[in-house]
């Protein structure tokens, strides 16, 4: 077999690191394409079992057109993440198939480093980024494995020879990665990924809506406040509002301007940043009501939603500020009047019935306000995360059958209320509290702290928070889902409420995290600069910033030059044979030098022979030095007396005459 | 394109050459003289770590940088290790190598690595002929490269090169050594006289009479005897070890005579003349070589048949300086 050409052993070898490459890319890849490519690892490696050589190439041509042609017809496109990684895969594995020689395993390697990059891009964890590398620790030991000819290195050579490269590459890669100037966004526009359904609020709610989300221990966003945090019952997270009222499912209006009416501060203003985990909408949860953030492309909806025109497909870090306590000085506009009083006209007779009794005798409307939280709390209402499933007429159910609910039904039944005696009420979705780490002193918002209130227009004071959930719960608004719920409710978090070293344990764990995110997923411009001012450069910009690379770079690559020589230096000999070297070196600067094949003694022969007058020493020494090394008699004197008499050792040289 | 690389190839062996000098066998690879470039697989590693930096930079993906930069770390790291792979090795190399025309000189090089890493497939490169070799840790090996030689004469090689791909085949590292590797290459032995008989072209009628057959007595057993010569009955009977001793063999030289094959081309004539050496030398025979302008008195031995060998190789062709 030539050397060329590749062993079951080596296919064997660089199938299993494509295998495990692809594995960090499950999620993106079509089944079909994993199927093509394991079918298509597995025939060949099949084939070289049994000694065969590769299927023809006939055969090899048309699986590849068949595959490209259906890879374009699912995504219509070759460009971008997730086309261009099933594209490689698909590649590789068909390389795989057609692996005769050496070449195609190195094309196969090539691809396995891509892919696995291609899986960071859109990853964010630690655990896949050490994953990673070690898969490419496997790959670049097959890759050793292949080039050798004659006597293979073992397994546990090749990992260990590579693991030494790779830990030798990591100060390199150090400096690059925290020297390497960023940029502040993309170079091109990314297709986006689109239609992964992800976790969270939706721009819908009906009842069991946020029930279910309670369940849920995700996390949605953590925040750490570079102010004092505002009082519990402020820590109000916007989401998206709702005004459409259909019966049943309240739902966002449909064209939302990004005008907002001017609000008037009042109280102090919270300075924060919000870091928000991917949610697949184009919405913000900030602190109620947001008036400045970092976003260069964010703006506030006409109902004061935060919103970006892209929605959250990654990890973001937004710094805002925003006031707990504001004012609208402006009038409420008709066409938002109009869309939050807004009732369908057949649905929930008996709400409307209640509300025109309520209205009689509370006319005014905060008196009307009043008068309808106190029926939550006067009447048998309890708050629970089991309530009984509601049919069409949710609010007439809610409001007079099961008077059971969750957060979603509370503020359901209230916009109604109010909106049947004509004051303008709509539904805000978001978050409500939050948990302090107190390890690393960030909050962390989950989506069991997902809620719904409602705003009323009030004539003269504008949009007022109601949050009837706390007129039936107040422990809901001070004190987190927890307390507010009967200890034998489902509730996801409370393994973790009975065992507190466990939730400790998870809140270190998630502190880890956030260094992680804060560190390492959000290193940018901004954090190479403060690099640089912590190193004393004055005016810190791109240019220094090569430079400081640049020198960098230098002493890594000097000390790896370095690094790498020493390991050929000659391995420093034990002192007896140094001794022994510079006693022969003493004689050959006289013009007799030591031969290859001449043991001590036969040396000193010579040297006695041709130089009579050194004979004794030479002799003598030779002797001791044969004793101390091969221990032929007992030595009578120690290594460091014989380095000693070496050294004194002075012969002259003698003029031939 | 080939062509324009042979040629950059070229000039850098002759400016290599220019540069170090000539070597003085055996020599340490020092690291002023080992060149390093990237392989074709190199170049399409650094395109993969280019397109990398970039998606990295695109998604803005601090992961996916720390990635790229790790390959290209890696990348790095590698090109200095294949550097290593040939620093310190000792090289040294048997200068002369006989040969035929028509097939292969062998020259043995001497790979000696002190130090206390592998240096795995290491690459000796004579013109086109090559040989690779793994030398351990602290261990000597040596490597074969047979130089093909179509013609008779002297071949002179004033160069060799050492090269390496290792680790990773990303790199391709190598070095020149200027050093005189001379091949005498005998003519092809082929003809269809037979092998003048003993005593030259008078000693017919003595050679019927006598020939192979002429038994001259036992003498003692020595290493190199043909077994055909062996006396087993001797051995068998519980004796020393003896052999036979022919007179004819052993007393008559026999000359091996350009002048007698007349009306041949020159060529043709050392072709037969080689032949005949190698018969004579195989029968044991105590022979000499006379060619135009060389006489080789008769004798027997290895050293003796080199000696007749490079006289045919170097027949009207100038000795190298």
């Amino acid at each position: 077999m030539s050397p060329k050409t590749v062993t079951y052993e080596q296919l064997a070898g660089i199938s299993a690191c494509l295998a495990l490459a692809m594995v960090a890319n499950l999620g993106s890849l079509p089944v079909w394409v994993l199927a093509t490519v394991a079918v298509s690892g597995g025939i060949r490696l099949l084939l070289a079992r049994r000694g065969r050589p590769a299927p023809p190439r006939s055969v090899r041509l048309v699986i590849g057109v068949l595959a490209a042609a259906l890879l374009f017809l699912q995504f219509r496109t070759f460009n971008g993440l997730s086309a261009g990684t099933a594209l490689l895969v698909l590649m590789a594995g068909l390389k795989l198939l057609e692996t005769d020689t050496r070449r195609d395993i190195y094309v196969i390697t090539l691809i396995i480093y891509f892919v696995s990059l291609s899986a960071l891009l859109e990853g964010n964890s630690f655990w896949l980024l050490a994953y990673l590398i070690g898969v490419c620790w496997l790959t670049t030991a097959t890759l050793l494995r292949l080039t050798s000819t004659v006597p293979a290195p073992d397994w546990r050579r090749s990992l260990r020879y590579a693991g030494r490269i790779l830990t030798q590459a990591l100060p390199l890669a150090l400096v690059f990665w925290l020297l390497f100037p960023r940029f502040a966004g993309p170079l091109w526009h990314i297709p986006d990924a689109g239609g992964t359904a992800g976790s969270g609020l939706s721009d819908t709610m009906s009842p069991g809506d946020i029930t279910e989300l309670a369940l849920s221990d995700e996390i949605a966003f953590r925040v750490r406040f570079a102010t004092a945090p505002p009082p519990p019952q402020e820590r109000y997270w916007r989401g998206p509002v709702m005004h459409e009222f259909n019966g049943h499912t309240w739902r966002r209006a449909k064209s939302t301007s990004l005008t907002a009416p001017a609000l008037q501060p009042q109280g102090p203003a919270y300075r924060y940043t919000l870091s928000l985990e991917p949610h697949q909408h184009n919405w913000i949860f900030a602190l109620d009501w947001p008036s400045h953030w970092d976003l260069p492309r964010g703006a506030l909806t006409s109902d004061y939603t935060l919103v970006q025109p892209e929605p959250v497909s990654r990890p973001m870090d937004v710094a805002v500020t925003s006031y707990t306590r504001v004012q609208s000085p402006e009038p409420l506009r008709t066409r938002l009047r109009q869309l939050d009083t807004k009732l369908p006209a057949d649905r929930n007779p008996r709400t409307a019935e209640l509300a025109q009794t309520l209205r009689g005798a509370h006319p005014d409307d905060m008196d009307y306000v009043r008068a309808v939280l106190n029926l939550f709390t006067e009447q048998e209402f309890y708050y629970t995360l089991t309530p009984p499933r509601l049919a069409d007429d949710s609010v007439d159910k809610f409001l007079f059958d099961t008077k059971r609910g969750f957060c979603e039904h509370y503020a359901s039944a209230f916009a109604v209320l109010m909106r049947a005696a004509g004051i303008p009420a709509r539904v805000v979705t978001g978050y409500q509290g939050g948990t302090l780490n107190r390890f690393a002193d960030y909050w962390i918002v989950r989506q069991s702290d997902a809620h719904a209130w409602n705003e009323v227009w009030i004539e003269g004071r504008g949009w007022l928070r109601i949050d009837p959930t706390s007129a039936i719960a107040p422990g809901r608004v001070e004190h987190g889902l927890n307390d507010a719920v009967s200890a034998d409710e489902p509730l996801g978090s409370r393994w973790h409420r009975s065992t507190p070293w466990l939730a400790d344990l998870r809140l270190r764990l998630d502190a880890l995290g956030q260094i992680w995110r804060e560190r390492i997923l959000f290193f940018d411009q901004d954090s190479q600069q403060k690099m640089l001012e912590w190193l004393n450069i004055p005016e810190p910009d791109g240019q220094k910033l090569v430079m400081v690379l640049t020198a960098a770079l230098s002493l890594v690559l000097a000390w790896l030059t370095w690094a790498v020589r020493r390991e050929i230096a000659p391995t420093r000999k034990e002192p007896l044979i140094r001794a022994y070297s510079r006693l022969c070196a003493k004689l050959a600067a006289l013009g007799m030098p030591r031969l290859a094949h001449e043991g001590a003694e036969d040396y000193a022969a010579r040297v006695a022979q041709s130089r009579p007058d050194l004979g004794p020493a030479v002799t003598a020494l030779c002797r001791h030095y044969s004793i101390l090394r091969y221990a032929t008699a007992p030595a009578r004197i120690t290594v460091g007396q014989f380095d000693a008499a070496v050294r004194a050792f002075r012969p002259v040289r003698k003029h031939v005459k | 394109m080939r062509t324009l690389r042979q040629a950059a190839i070229d000039r850098l062996r002759a400016w290599a050459a220019r540069r170090h000098g000539r070597d003085s066998l055996p020599i340490t690879i020092s690291r002023r003289r080992v060149y390093i470039l990237p392989t074709r697989f190199g170049i399409m590693l650094a395109l993969m770590l280019t397109a990398m930096l970039i998606a990295g930079l695109n998604y803005n993906s601090n992961l996916g940088l720390a990635f790229a930069f790790l390959m290209v770390s890696v990348a790095l790291v590698t090109m200095h290790h294949c550097n290593r792979n040939l620093l310190g090795l000792q090289v040294d190399v048997t200068t002369e190598a006989d040969a035929f025309a028509g097939r292969e000189a062998s020259f043995e090089f001497m790979l000696r690595n002190e130090a206390n890493v592998d240096r795995r497939d290491v690459e000796i490169r004579c013109m086109t002929a090559a040989g690779m070799r793994s030398v351990l840790a602290r261990s000597n090996e040596s490597i074969r490269v047979d130089v093909p030689v179509p013609r008779r004469g002297v071949v002179r090689l004033d160069q060799f090169e050492l090269r390496t791909r290792y680790p990773f085949g990303w790199f391709h590292a190598w070095t020149y050594v200027q050093a005189s590797l001379t091949a005498y290459v005998a003519p092809s032995p082929q003809g269809n006289r037979t092998l003048p008989a003993v005593g030259g072209t008078g000693s017919a009628s003595r050679s019927e009479t006598r020939g192979d057959e002429d038994f001259a007595g036992l003498r003692a057993y020595e290493p190199g005897v043909p077994l055909k010569h062996m006396a087993w009955k001797v051995l068998a009977r519980g004796g020393e070890a003896a052999v036979r001793s022919y007179s004819s063999l052993a007393a008559q030289p026999e000359w091996l005579e350009w002048s007698s094959l007349e009306g041949q081309d020159t060529e043709t004539r050392l072709s037969q003349l080689c032949l005949w050496v190698l018969e004579s030398e195989a029968a044991q025979r105590v022979f000499g070589l006379r060619i135009p302008g060389k006489e080789i008195p008769p004798a027997r031995g290895p050293a003796h048949r080199f000696a007749c060998l490079r006289a045919l190789a170097t027949y009207a062709i100038a000795e190298p300086r």
